[in-house]
């Protein structure tokens, strides 16, 4: 039987929901940041799987709800990017504070938005699955929810009366215009240059070129950490599908990075 | 001379060939990605006369911003907010010609 523990975590500015799954023998920790909006509940079945199959391999894992998200506390008009960094160093550093070993970040598509270069000095690794570094286009997609909307609902407001907004009602979310201004402001060059293993998941098909948006993304964080290591995932991108999807090729995957990642840390320590 | 407009006829023949080859393959390709994202469909469901928007239940203001968002990758384009209309997202027919247009 999986060992799990679920808690109300005093965050920054309130509790935050977390399910925390801890082996007998805590090999190193894993914290899942969950990505943004929709994206948190069309990767939350995946997130879940990935937790249980690192906590077999003898990580603690640890999945939690941002402020004003899901289960946690709060509404999502009372959150902002700082808070939500603060309450991710304050649980990196609560892990530091009571074990020495290593701790790594699982990070899927927006989640990165919220990486900052403090985070990136108190952590060993981190794991990304398509992540999307552009801030920018990020926002650009999410307000276009709206517009999209409008299509299908008798929604009047059009993209400069979207932008005029202070808090802004985008898909059932409403939250401070100045989130979304703080999101699109998020990139790679923001991020000082990092030495810890980094693994990035790029679902591409074996037909496929990488787009050069993508690529562009690839070469930017590699120019930013000389322990970048790419994998190709060739499977159905699920977070997108309209129906549940599993990606099982990218489990397995992330399973060897999990092998690699603890065996690393067993070098070290 | 008569060989000129053999010449002009020749290239018209070709361009519209090539035209068409290129509309072509941004419809296949748009399937291929329409597939990724609505995956409950019969492959043979989809043809160029496909109707998307109104016309499939999944086709919803999330597929539809999911799937911008994949044909701006893939194409490597910048759609406008106005390309966001009924009419473009009619059927694949229509978001060819609008992949066509921006390309």
């Amino acid at each position: 039987m999986i060992s799990t523990h679920v808690e109300f975590y005093q965050g920054a500015k309130g509790p935050l929901f977390r399910i925390i799954r801890s082996p007998e023998q805590v090999l190193a920790h894993l914290l899942f940041i969950a990505p943004l909006f929709e994206q948190a509940n069309q990767t939350r079945h995946h997130i879940t799987r990935s937790a249980i199959n690192g906590y077999h391999q003898g990580l603690q894992t640890i999945v939690y709800d941002h402020y004003g998200t899901g289960d946690s506390g709060g509404e999502l008009v009372e959150a902002n990017l700082n808070l939500w960094q603060q309450d991710i160093q304050r649980q990196i550093e609560e892990i530091k504070a009571n074990s020495a070993k290593a701790i790594y970040l699982s990070l899927p598509l927006s989640a990165v938005l919220l990486l900052s270069d403090e985070m990136l000095t108190l952590v060993d690794g981190l794991i990304l699955l398509q992540p999307d570094f552009n801030g920018k286009r990020f926002v650009q997609q999410f307000k276009r929810l709206a517009l999209a909307a409008k299509l299908t609902q008798a929604d009047k407001k059009n993209s400069a009366e979207i932008n005029a907004q202070q808090t802004i009602d985008i898909a059932g979310y409403t939250m401070q215009e100045d989130l979304l201004e703080q999101l699109a402001g998020q990139n790679i060059p923001q991020l000082t240059s990092f030495n810890v293993d980094c693994y990035w998941f790029e679902w591409l098909a074996k037909t496929d070129e990488l787009s050069p948006g993508r690529l562009k993304q690839q070469q930017a964080l590699a120019n930013k950490t000389n322990k970048l290591i790419v994998q190709q995932v060739a499977a159905v991108k699920f977070w997108q599908a309209t129906e549940l999807q599993l990606s099982a090729e990218f489990l397995v995957q992330e399973q060897l990075a999990f092998s690699q990642l603890l065996s690393n840390a067993a070098e070290i320590s | 001379m008569t060989s000129a407009p053999f010449t002009e006829k020749t290239s018209e023949k070709i361009s519209a060939e090539t035209t068409e080859q290129k509309s072509g393959q941004t419809t296949a390709q748009l399937i291929k990605l329409l597939i990724a994202i609505i995956p409950n469909y019969e492959e043979s469901f989809w043809h160029v006369d496909t109707e998307l928007f109104g016309a499939i239940a999944e086709f919803d203001s999330m597929t539809l911003v999911t799937l911008i968002g994949e044909i701006e990758e893939s194409f490597d384009i910048s759609l406008d907010d106005d390309d966001i209309s009924a009419e473009n997202f009619a059927s694949v027919a229509s978001l060819t010609e609008l992949v066509l247009e921006r390309s």
